[in-house]
């Protein structure tokens, strides 16, 4: 019967076109994700190293002009942009700290859209000074991007449900349910066999046009394999799961329009609900602290130790003495000032800005522990990880660009304060910043996740068997 | 024939067990919403009065000061939240609530709230205007779809015909009672939003004719919701077949087109990044003047000039600091680096509408999320607004304070301070968003596409439906 099943529902779907529409719609949709996140991809390698380009020739400038200076010409540059002064070269001549995509990156733009890759520190900047926003336009960032997480959590759901929805109800509407009762087969079993085959052709489907558009599209899958896999078997598990809803809207619900309803309904929930309101809950119970009372803050603290700078200074040197060992002169510049009253309004700032960071650590937990009530999320942050661009490759990204920004600074600090000059010899010990991807958690739990919700789904379509097990009538006729 | 046709399938839409339902679930989420963004607007509004009068207090209390680096230590200009922000929320979350203004530099707005959430707020806010622009469009959808095909499916088409009735008789009736509870729901929740906004104590700016406005822009892209969905409805053979057209419909409007738009408009008229951007403007910064420079050749330039026009043959001579007029030169002459940098961001935003514009023509979606961020003040032509108004205000203060500087000192003087309380003369930084009919000329050109989506909706409904 399974045979006869599985040969004649092909035929239909095929006769019906569903099959040749599903073909053209996914490969449509899936080729212009995946164009448009490579093109993103390609922007950002290209802008990085367009940027590292510039600072090269900034650096062969600086190495020619610091040349002459210690030959003893005379140069033509502003006093304080001179880099024998390590304080110019510290500000002058940033390092790149970059963050570079990784090869699946388009796969979700997640929060790359929002966040800049690159950033310069500087000796003198401090790190509410460092802005890791990049400049786009609010209403792309409002409208999101359409990449393969929007088609694969938005969309494919969609498309399932419009598949899917009356599966049993047209069979019923249309009479040949009551045929179809008259067979040897229970009808649960008939409707599994029916959506599992509409199951398997959408994975089969997928599968060659997502395999077709990488290799189109330049994507390295031979060196991504497991990745790709993975990103596989979890879109699969969410399919799954959406198919697993519409076997039980169909066995709990009934005529075609009030299934469409439900299943649209549960569509609203899972995918566009949940995610909003948890959201929300954690923007409740773990609330950010004013920006704008936090510039408040900064400010009272940044203009107390400008009146204090000289004592500051003195305290300065007092707690660190090995900073004015090798100097005979004493002399005292505008940059000895700052730079020790800067490092005492980062220690006093390091609270105020930690609260930002714990309290979005807080929301991150919250949102772990509910992940599971929505695969949509569950999937997007899967995707997200996978592509590099969720927000804990910015968080990490972030926290290595200031303890970055710290070495940088403190490279130069012992020489400010011992009055030394910067030298041609001291710019290869300068300190360079390679990023590090962060470990992530693996892949499995968030598939598992999906496959139980799925499993649980079709337990409680399959419910219906055990309850109604004697009246099979009942799904005829309802 | 019109009003019975309107109350029979009024009666069939409330005697039906998904229509009750899904009304119930439209209302409980609009009121969870409307009560969310409620909380959400007072709370902001608070923080922005309590920051704004810190950082005006800590202006005021600079004690004795060097004009100059009183502009350096700079001041804060903040965004308000607008009372429609309300019912539409717009880009207010990706976009920056505060600006620094210093001396020599335009900066960017800082702090958006988007940068403070994690991922999942990429999904999207319970917010009214998630459910006006995405819900309530879909909700037509789903009392609609089977409004002509179930007449055939029940065998009551051939019954119509021979009553003799006429086309457009039917159409109007069941137009008319596919949007009447549409009409009601908008209605009682904008309703509900402007008794919320005249309560509030600190309503100032509200306006009940932008409410209205706001409310006839939804209205409109309704109306063509309605008649896109009667019209698959007629066309259709199957309910089935209506619901997935329709359905795409709405995926292609709502989901699919801003989206595209997003990508298309960022690949034909990027921006630069940020690094770009401030090399763009060292760079043109450098072939102008610095004020703090005066070994710079555009500064032994305009001392050249100086000299001459007040016909003396040296700095001393001059009746003001020449240091503090080479200063707000040079002041100038950034101001202008920055303006024309900023104008080339606008002009590639200005292109990027263009685009979105042109989609529109695929998406009534877009026409309509534009107009209504625009009325309530959340859209990204205000958040420019207020940027260059909050500019205006720091190439002023740079002048006030080089003027004081230029006045009160010699050239060569060093060390001088202002007097503690002249900071107090700075007049506060204060800013008002457009009125309603300057935003309404400036989206003209939306109100025309959402009004073309309508005539031609209508049109395409009527014609196409002459014979039932």
């Amino acid at each position: 019967m399974f045979r006869y099943n599985f040969k004649y529902e092909s035929i239909a779907l095929l006769r019906s076109k569903w099959i040749q529409i599903l073909i053209v719609i996914l490969l449509l949709l899936f080729g212009f994700a995946t164009y448009n996140g490579q093109q993103k991809t390609f922007k950002r390698q290209a802008d990085i190293i367009e940027a590292n380009a510039e600072i090269a020739d900034a650096d062969r400038d600086m190495l020619k002009l610091l040349d002459s200076v210690e030959q003893g010409f005379q140069v033509s540059a502003s006093s304080w942009t001179i880099p024998n002064a390590p304080m110019a070269v510290g500000n002058y001549h940033p390092r790149l700290a970059s963050m570079p995509p990784s090869d699946l990156s388009f796969l979700a733009t997640g929060q790359s859209d929002m966040f800049t890759h690159f950033v310069k520190p500087t000796a003198s900047g401090d790190d509410l000074a460092l802005n890791f926003t990049e400049m786009t336009s609010p209403v792309q960032l409002l409208f999101g991007s359409f990449d393969i997480a929007f088609v694969v959590i938005f969309l494919l759901p969609l498309l399932i449900i419009a598949f899917s929805y009356d599966v049993l109800s047209s069979e019923r509407e249309s009479g040949s349910l009551r045929l179809l009762a008259a067979q040897p087969i229970s009808l649960y079993k008939w409707l599994f066999q029916k959506l599992g085959l509409r199951f398997f052709w959408v994975a089969v489907i997928m599968t060659l046009s997502l395999t077709l558009v990488f290799l189109l599209n330049q994507v390295a899958i031979g060196s991504n394999f497991a990745a790709f896999m993975g990103f596989l078997a979890i879109t699969l598990a969410y399919a799954l799961f959406w198919f697993a809803l519409a076997f039980a809207v169909n066995l709990w619900v009934g005529s075609s329009g009030k299934n469409a309803v439900a299943l649209l309904g549960l569509w609203v929930v899972f995918v566009l609900l949940i995610p909003a309101v948890l959201n929300q809950l954690g923007g409740t119970l773990y609330p950010m602290p004013s920006r704008g009372l936090m510039i408040n803050d900064m400010r009272a603290i940044k203009a107390e130790a400008t009146q204090r700078q000289d004592e500051i200074l003195d305290n300065y040197l007092r707690d660190h003495p090995e900073y004015a060992v090798n100097d005979t002169t004493q002399k005292r510049s505008f940059w000895h000032r700052y730079m020790a009253s800067q490092q005492l309004v980062k220690k006093e700032l390091e609270p105020i800005l930690i609260r930002y960071e714990r309290q979005l650590e807080k929301q991150q937990l919250l949102l772990n522990r509910f992940t599971w009530v929505s695969p949509a999320i569950v999937v997007q942050g899967s995707l997200n990880q996978m592509a590099g661009n969720g927000n804990k490759s910015y968080k990490s990204y972030r926290e290595q660009v200031i303890a970055f920004a710290q070495e940088w600074r403190n490279h130069f600090l012992p020489m400010l304060y011992n009055n030394q000059e910067f030298r041609s010899e001291n710019y290869a010990q300068l300190p360079k910043f390679t990023f590090q991807r962060p470990t992530y958690q693996s892949q499995s739990s968030a598939l598992f996740v999906v496959l139980c919700s799925a499993l649980i789904v079709l337990g409680i379509g399959a419910l219906r068997f055990r309850i109604y097990s004697k009246k099979e009538q009942s799904l005829v006729n309802q | 024939m019109i009003r019975k046709t309107i109350k029979k399938e009024i009666k069939e839409l409330f005697r039906d067990g998904r229509v009750r339902i899904s009304i119930f679930i439209v209302l409980l989420l609009l009121g969870v919403a409307v009560w969310i963004s409620s909380r959400q607007y007072q709370n902001t509004n608070q923080d922005y009065a309590a920051a704004r009068l810190s950082e005006r207090e800590v202006w005021d209390n600079q004690g004795e000061k060097n004009p100059h680096s009183a502009a350096h230590y700079g001041t804060y200009a903040f965004k308000p939240k607008y009372p429609l922000s309300l019912v539409d929320q717009g880009v207010d979350k990706y976009a920056g609530t505060s600006i620094f203004l210093e001396a020599h530099k335009r900066n960017e707005a800082q702090f958006s709230a988007a940068t403070d959430q994690t991922g999942l707020s990429r999904f999207g806010d319970l917010t009214p205007d998630f459910i006006l622009l995405f819900i309530m469009p879909l909700f037509i959808v789903l009392l609609g779809y089977n409004s002509f095909t179930k007449e055939r499916e029940l065998g009551t088409h051939s019954l119509l015909k021979s009553a003799g009735a006429r086309g457009w008789k039917i159409v109007l009736g069941k137009w008319i009672a596919l949007f009447l509870p549409v009409l009601a729901i908008t209605t009682s929740l904008l309703l509900l939003a402007g008794i919320v906004l005249s309560n509030l104590p600190d309503y100032g700016v509200f306006q009940w004719s932008s409410l209205v406005a706001m409310g006839l822009v939804y209205l409109l892209y309704y109306a063509v919701f309605t008649n896109l969905v009667l019209w698959v409805s007629h066309w259709a053979k199957r309910s089935g077949i209506s619901l997935v057209v329709s359905l795409s419909l709405w995926i292609v409007a709502c989901l699919a087109a801003p989206k595209a738009a997003s990508n298309i408009a960022e690949a034909r008229h990027p921006y630069p990044t940020r690094q770009e951007f401030a090399a763009n403007v060292l760079k043109d910064k450098e072939a102008g003047l610095d004020g703090h420079n005066p070994w710079n050749k555009e500064a032994k330039l305009l001392e050249e000039q100086v000299l001459a026009e007040h016909g003396v043959d040296s700095l001393h001579q001059l009746p003001f600091n020449f240091n503090a007029y080479r200063m707000q030169k040079g002041e100038e002459h950034e101001a202008e680096v920055y303006f024309k940098q900023y104008n080339y961001l606008k002009e590639q935003y200005q292109k990027q509408s263009g685009t979105y514009r042109s989609l529109a023509l695929l998406s009534p979606f877009l026409p309509a999320r534009f107009l209504s961020m625009g009325i309530a003040h959340t859209d990204y032509a205000t958040h420019w607004d207020f940027s260059d108004a909050a500019e205006n205000y720091r190439i002023a203060t740079q002048k006030f304070l080089n003027d004081n500087t230029a006045q009160n000192t010699k050239y060569g003087e060093r060390g001088y301070k202002a007097s503690a309380d002249f900071w107090k003369q700075l007049p506060a930084f204060d800013y008002d968003p457009p009125c309603l009919d300057k935003v309404l000329e400036n989206n003209s050109s939306n109100l025309m596409i959402l009004g073309m989506w309508t005539v031609l909706s209508f049109i395409l409904l009527f014609i196409s439906t002459k014979k039932i």
